[in-house]
């Protein structure tokens, strides 16, 4: 195995350097989370998001200001290198599609694409058509549903409908199943609870069941039926 | 054919039918088809109420949860690489904490690692981090094994015996004896040892999986 030493025109355009590290072939803008730039060829200037002339990016791009100081907008021309303490790394294209994503996953985004918050907690969503680029523990791999996915393995959803929770307390039942739940005399599966994915899209799952730290995706506003809003009920 | 199909380097796969029993390690579930329910094993595994005592006092009880049912499963655990040995009447010696997943036909035993060479094997057990006991697996099916880097298989023959790391020794299939060798000098007293003062010899006829890491899991 040979090391391959790249330059500033050797380095691959939108593609993987190795399986951990992604270089961007960047003209213009992409907005990267915090602190996700290992290194970079060219002029590029990093900015905070809502500071002076970027402050209308806001608004196309994010339409919800609650989260965008968790971004950088990188703007200018050269080649950026990206990568997240060391996990796996790759490239996701999106046509005129929608896809959910756990928040602390996603590394950075073409400013075509959209983002918005998921109403599920600790998701967001993007939507349009463009690159994102995207960390996940262990390879991602691509399932279809009808299926079932442990909490923990679940990277996000394209296309398709919101999960819903499923529960499996079949061994608690019964006599025996009754003593194992009073005593706890032979623990738990821990897999009582799973997603579950109906209908047609693509779910991606990692091959851990190891999390990546949530990105907070910032808060919801109080409203009556906002999931997660605080007023549950008028006065 | 195996019953366990790699999905990625640390992923596989299994179909589970009516009537065929897989164990697995708690937990280590990431995705399932169809309707398969997980039940954590009462006894840890196969033989009965006394086996599974057994396995408990000596420490090589591993949660295990049984699955059934009509479906496919894909285990995972970790971040560890995962490696598939199909077995076929042979014998395999692995940590119990290093089994993700086997078949029901496969039968489970545990052994005394003093019973292969006294006290020496006591030492080799704590040297090795296995324990003063192992799991055996026999029969015909299929196991995956949880390591940490990629798994490399090494054959062994009569009068070619191989020498491993013990951090790095993974598990071993066929009829092989071990021996802990010690390569001890005043140098190592004085802390400038070369790091490879122990070392696990297999010798007899079978194959040694290695991981290319000196990580315990």
């Amino acid at each position: 195995m040979s090391t391959t030493v790249f330059d500033a025109h050797t380095l691959p355009a939108d593609d993987n350097v190795n399986p951990y590290a992604f270089s961007v072939d960047l003209n213009g803008q992409w907005f990267l989370q915090k602190g996700k730039m290992i290194a970079y060829y060219g002029q590029i200037s990093f900015d905070g998001i809502g500071h002076g002339p970027l402050d209308s990016l806001v608004a196309s791009s994010f339409h919800s200001p609650l989260h965008a100081s968790d971004w950088v907008v990188a703007s200018g021309k050269g080649r950026l290198l990206l990568a997240d303490r060391a996990f796996d790394v790759n490239s996701y294209d999106l046509d005129d599609g929608n896809l959910t994503i756990r928040s602390g996953n996603l590394l950075a985004f073409d400013p075509r694409l959209s983002l918005k918050q998921s109403i599920i907690p600790g998701f967001v969503t993007l939507i349009g058509t463009g690159k994102f680029v995207a960390a996940s523990n262990g390879q991602v791999h691509f399932v279809e549903p009808p299926i079932r996915v442990d909490p923990q393995a679940l990277v996000g959803w394209a296309d398709c409908p919101s999960p819903c929770h499923h529960y499996d307390h079949q061994y608690l039942r019964g006599f025996l199943g009754g003593v194992r739940h009073l005593t706890g005399i032979g623990g738990a599966s821990g897999e009582e609870h799973q997603f579950e994915f109906t209908g047609s899209g693509t779910v991606l799952i990692q091959s851990t069941e190891k999390l990546i730290a949530e990105q907070a995706t910032g808060a919801v506003p109080d409203e009556q039926g906002v999931p997660g809003g605080s007023p549950r009920w008028s006065r | 054919m195996s019953g366990f199909r790699p999905v990625n380097g640390k992923m596989i796969e299994a179909t589970v039918n009516p009537g065929q029993v897989l164990y697995s390690q708690r937990g280590a579930m990431i995705a399932y088809r169809g309707e398969v329910s997980f039940t954590p094993s009462l006894t840890g595994g196969q033989g009965g109420v006394m086996s599974a005592i057994g396995r408990r006092v000596r420490g090589e009880a591993a949660p295990l949860m049984t699955v059934e049912g009509r479906g496919t499963v894909m285990f995972g655990h970790g971040g560890h690489e995962v490696h598939v040995i199909d077995l076929t009447g042979e014998l395999l010696h692995v940590e119990s904490d290093r089994l993700l997943a086997f078949e029901g036909s496969l039968r489970q035993g545990t052994v005394f690692l003093g019973s292969q060479g006294g006290v020496m094997g006591l030492v080799r057990g704590q040297a090795t981090g296995q324990g003063l006991f192992t799991t055996t697996l026999e029969g015909k099916g299929a196991v995956a094994v949880l390591a940490h880097g990629g798994v490399f298989e090494l054959p062994v023959t009569p009068g070619r015996p191989v020498n491993v790391d013990p951090q790095a020794y993974v598990c071993h299939r066929g009829q092989l004896t071990n021996r802990l060798t010690t390569a001890l000098s005043w140098r190592d007293m004085v802390g400038r040892g070369s790091g490879e003062a122990f070392q696990l010899e297999l010798s007899g006829q079978g194959t040694v999986f290695v991981q290319a890491s000196e990580e315990k899991l």
